[in-house]
């Protein structure tokens, strides 16, 4: 394989390219619309030149002799019968139209004015501003002038029919001009004073000879432009009507070429690599053969590409043109074909313009062409460049595995056997790497390839991998099979932020999902209902120390969202150390050790005391175990309690979401604060594993009984129900009588809606507290609720008392019939059942009605978030495109790609968000760390004592007088 | 009218000139066009404040006490 030398690039200029270049870099004309000929050989000058570049394999490229694969392809060009304008510069080519003059094409300004606009100009470019909105502003000054300030030419104001049509539009002589003479000098009849004026009066007043008037008068003469003024001067009439004047894509070419430069430049346009002329298109660029490669199908025809079908078309037009105009074809013919070659040129290269019926397929499907390629989410841009399909990648479903480390992820041998590391054998890697070559492709830690030293890659079979494992020798490469403790990037979509794609630590096994630990769950926001996940191996070895160091889960434990840990105990982790810790329950010795078989610990502190069933410890204690020494804390918890750890010691309150939960659970974020990443990955899988061990120590389970309360607390919650009831009746008696006083700002109808809203608020949260009241405290799904776990006390009313109003866009639900939500109500019937109330539990069953209404405000909410991703996520793409070349420089300013600033100092405070304390309530415990640090690398005080004191060695000692020194080199001794 | 200036959320802007403009300049390696930007028109500009000008705005912060950041006048 033969490498091209690498090339540096300049630079990139954007602007417009002279038909003379297009002529120049073409490797052929073409002039022939067919593409192969009866042999399948590909006809000379035609659109499948061979000096456009080859496709096939084994032909020759006639213009750099390459053969396919690695001819890049060369440009060929059309040259158009006549000019057509370009599509992508209609509107430029409109505002330079109005901006010119049309006799001698200098800009419309005075120079005083252009002087102006270079100002502006310039302070565009030193603010970073657009200078599009100077050359607007220019043009609509430019417009504004009636006649040329250098020739003195009246100027025609210019309309623009989309897409390529331009029209000047003219004020010439009207036809009637002797008519409309005559009306004018005849007397005013409503006014007596006014005589009217003679044809002598006229010729005195206009300068112009009696019998001219005359002439004029009688039709036979048409006075001249300055005549025509003075006429109407002297007779205050309009004598123009208004002409449109097609202008042809060859006058604009001319009017253009006119242009100077100094008055383009005025206008933001760089004239050297921009002629604006150059927007008129006489040369067509053809793309080369491997842009628009043709395919050749099953049955063995040719299917060509739709830019190649679009080439055809314009060449049959061109030499239809071109045949028309030579056999001299009357004008009107000569301007049909003119006008389409335009379209055939302008679908090619955009065929979505609106106004012009796109070009289409013999299938009827609109033909792909250039802007399509470009354009939108599978374009060029979005499709193939910012974002495309890579290698070294997996995907599968994804299911938990609490045995694992959150650093860890499970991955499927024929996932690990399938995919490869490729490594570089050395002397010291010789003997690995012949192993894993012998094992050959099937057997788990095998190699798929070798790469010999010369380059040639070679698969390694069952038959040859024996062989192939003998020759393996310094400087091969090997690609070897996944295996336990590679590094591999782990990700789920959507990937939101940064802690969507973390690294993980392989660990391979059996069958066909991914297996992460359940604490890593939130940061992916992942569930196991079927979800799947990708994966990427990394290949070279600087990539593998990055995502170690970088992008390893225990790194990302704290989310920048917020500075606090985004991974920790969910779910039943939480249950676990709630019923653990709440109680404080005793354990045997055998029980605790259970508890904490999953763990590190396998030695249990001296027992909390003795009770009949001999020496037991605390749940507490148990938990206790886990953290590390010297950590104290004391905060308020969810259950309800404050939580007090002193010196590594959890003396007291429950142990819940709000201690060591995902999302800013206290223990997590200080030991990651406070400790570090690696003890805070131990302690999260620590608890996840004593928690677990904990729940099933206890067992626990829900059902549709722990949700049910006694009959008496059921007539209690009817009774809170009826006197709701009661007083909504009265209200809208009330109301009705027209006694209803209304709410300050709201009307009478408001206020009762708003009155019967919040007596059924209350109704229902009355009927929560008495079901609450008849919960024990071991109610499973209060225990969840109470701990943070999964649900709330809220879900529990709604399924042990009463569901409550049903709502849609926040109102009672208040549509369906007229006047009436459904056909069982009476009209304008203002109770609560007829407008959504659900006075039923889940658990008792609602009614059809209820039903219906609760599916109502279901419904809503469905919709909600349905509507809400989409927006977020349309959002979310904006914002990230606006902000992603912004970035923190080393002086700590936030700037832009053009060193503009954003922010002074990062965030305004230069700080990290994941390095400060998480609220003001707690300090990171600076000394507390230092003091560890110091304790750990010292062996005793006085030398600590010595590395702390500040040493003040003498610098400015003569050699002979400097005792302090050599008194110290001598105790060394 | 209200003097939006007045108000305890609107930070101080005060326009700075000659050495300490040129401080700043220094200190960041800016041209003072590579400054944010703030309206002629902004309410909160103090009333001697002119395009071209240079304002140094002092804001309260929970994290860093105060925040100084600096923004050109533009039309």
């Amino acid at each position: 394989m033969s490498m091209q030398t690498p090339k540096q690039l300049g630079g990139i200029d954007f602007g417009l390219m002279d038909p003379e270049t297009y002529r120049d870099i073409s490797a052929t004309k073409v002039i022939t619309a067919d593409t192969y000929d009866d042999d399948g050989y590909p006809i000379d000058m035609g659109l499948m030149d061979p000096r456009l570049g080859v496709i096939d394999p084994g032909l020759e490229c006639r213009t750099c002799g390459q053969h396919s694969g690695s001819c890049p392809g060369h440009f060929g060009h059309i040259e158009l019968a006549a000019p057509v304008i370009h599509v992508g510069f209609t509107t430029l080519i409109r505002r330079l139209l109005r901006a010119t003059c049309r006799e001698c094409g200098r800009l419309t300004l005075t120079e005083m004015e252009m002087e102006e606009y270079r100002e502006e100009l310039d302070r565009a470019e030193d603010l970073g501003k657009d200078p599009d909105t100077v050359l607007k502003a220019a043009v609509r000054q430019a417009r504004k002038a009636g006649s040329c300030p250098h020739c003195a030419e009246p100027q025609a104001d210019i309309k623009h029919e989309k897409p390529t049509t331009y029209y000047e539009v003219q004020n010439v002589l009207s036809g009637e001009y002797s008519e409309i003479i005559a009306e004018a000098m005849q007397p005013d009849e409503d006014d007596e004073d006014d005589e009217g004026m003679s044809p002598q009066a006229l010729s005195d007043e206009t300068g112009i000879p009696l019998d001219r008037i005359n002439q004029i008068l009688g039709g036979e003469f048409r006075p001249r432009d300055d005549g025509r003024r003075a006429l109407e001067k002297a007779l205050d009439v309009d004598l123009t009507e208004e002409d449109m004047n097609k202008l042809m894509p060859s006058d604009i070419r001319d009017w253009f070429e006119q242009i100077p430069d100094s008055d383009i430049e005025v206008l933001g346009i760089d004239a050297e690599g921009s002629r604006p002329e150059w927007m008129i298109m006489t040369v067509l660029p053809v793309p080369p053969v491997t842009a628009r490669p043709s395919i050749t199908l099953d049955n063995g025809q040719r299917s060509e590409d739709d830019l190649t079908h679009k080439l055809v078309d314009i060449i049959r037009i061109n030499q239809r043109f071109m045949e028309n105009r030579e056999a001299g074809a009357p004008q009107l013919i000569i301007e049909d074909l003119w006008e389409l070659l335009q379209y055939h040129v302008t679908t090619f290269v955009d065929n979505e313009i609106s106004g012009t019926p796109p070009a289409r397929h013999r299938s009827g499907r609109p033909l792909k062409t250039l802007s399509q390629r470009l354009k939108g989410k599978e374009g060029r841009f979005r499709g193939s460049l910012s974002g495309k399909r890579v290698n070294f990648s997996a995907r599968t479903v994804i299911s938990p595995d609490p045995t694992l480390s959150l650093n860890e992820v499970g991955v499927p041998d024929r996932v690990a056997s399938e995919m490869t590391i490729t490594i570089n054998v050395t002397d010291r890697t010789l003997e690995e790497a012949k192993q894993y070559v012998a094992n050959g492709p099937e057997t788990h830690p095998g190699a798929n390839y070798v790469k010999r030293p010369d380059g040639r890659r070679l698969k390694v079979t069952e038959k040859n991998c024996e062989e192939l494992a003998t020759k393996i020798d310094a400087g091969w490469e090997v690609n070897r099979h996944l295996i336990d403790g590679d590094i591999v990037i782990f990700n789920r979509q959507p990937s939101l932020h940064r802690m969507s794609i973390m690294a993980h630590e392989v660990v391979v096994m059996p069958y066909k999902t991914f297996r992460l630990n359940t604490t890593v769950c939130p940061p992916y926001n992942a569930d196991f209902d079927g979800d799947e996940m990708n994966m990427h191996a990394l290949q070279t070895e600087e990539s593998r120390a990055e995502a170690r160091v970088l992008m390893r889960v225990q790194e990302q434990i704290l989310s920048p969202r917020f500075g606090e840990n985004i991974i920790g105990a969910i779910q039943d982790h939480i249950s676990g150390t709630y019923l653990l810790t709440h109680d404080n329950p005793h354990f045997t010795e055998t029980q605790a050790l259970d508890l904490l078989r999953a763990t590190q610990v396998d030695e249990l502190p001296e027992p909390d005391g003795e009770d009949e069933t001999g020496p037991y410890w605390t749940g507490r204690t148990v938990f206790s175990l886990l953290l590390p020494d010297g950590l104290d804390l004391e905060f308020d918890s969810s259950a309800g309690d404050t939580v007090i750890i002193e010196d590594g010691h959890h003396l007291q309150g429950t142990i819940d979401e709000d201690a060591v939960g995902a999302f800013g659970g206290e223990i997590v974020d200080t030991i990651v604060k406070q400790y570090s990443e690696t003890r805070a990955r131990v302690f999260i899988n620590e608890v996840a594993a004593l928690a677990m061990r904990a729940i099933m120590h206890f067992g626990f389970s829900i059902g549709i009984d722990d949700e049910s309360i006694p009959p008496v607390a059921d007539e209690q919650v009817d009774e809170a129900i009826d006197n709701a009831y009661g007083r909504i009746d009265e209200l809208i008696e009330t109301y009705r009588a027209g006694d209803l006083e209304s709410l300050p700002g709201r009307t009478v109808d408001e206020t009762l809606e708003m009155k019967i809203m919040q007596t059924l608020g209350k109704a229902r949260d009355s009927a929560g507290e008495i079901a609450e009241d008849h919960f024990a405290d071991d109610n499973p799904a209060v225990v969840m609720a109470r701990s943070g776990a999964r649900g709330s006390m809220l879900n529990l009313t709604q399924m042990a008392g009463c569901v409550g109003q049903q709502a849609v866009r926040g109102e009672r639900i208040n549509r369906g019939y007229e006047d009436r939500t459904l056909a069982h109500y009476e009209p304008n019937d203002l109770s609560a059942e007829a407008h959504g109330f659900v006075e039923n539990s889940y658990r008792g069953g609602l009614t059809p009605r209820e039903f219906f209404f609760h599916a109502m405000g279901g419904r809503e909410g469905l919709v909600d978030t349905a509507v809400r991703t989409s927006k977020s996520g349309y959002l979310q793409r904006r914002l990230i495109n606006a902000l992603s070349e912004l970035e923190v420089q080393y002086d700590g300013t936030v700037r832009d790609t053009s060193d503009r600033v954003v922010q002074f100092e990062f965030g305004e405070d230069g700080t990290s968000p994941v390095k400060v304390s998480s609220s003001e309530d707690f300090e990171v415990d600076v000394e507390g760390i230092t003091d560890r640090v110091l304790d750990a690398e010292f062996d005793n005080d006085s030398e600590k004592e010595a590395f702390l004191t500040p040493s003040e060695s003498p610098t400015n000692l003569s050699e002979h007088t400097d005792t302090a020194l050599s008194s110290e080199v001598e105790s060394d001794d | 009218m209200v003097d939006v200036s007045q108000h305890e959320l609107v930070p101080e802007h005060i326009p700075i000139e000659g050495a300490e403009l040129d401080s700043v300049l220094e200190e960041y390696g800016l041209d003072r066009t590579d400054l944010p930007e703030i309206k002629a028109n902004d309410p909160a500009l103090p009333e001697e404040a002119e395009t071209g000008d240079v304002i140094k705005i002092v804001r309260d912060s929970r994290t860093a006490d105060t925040s100084i950041s600096y923004r050109l006048v533009v039309e």
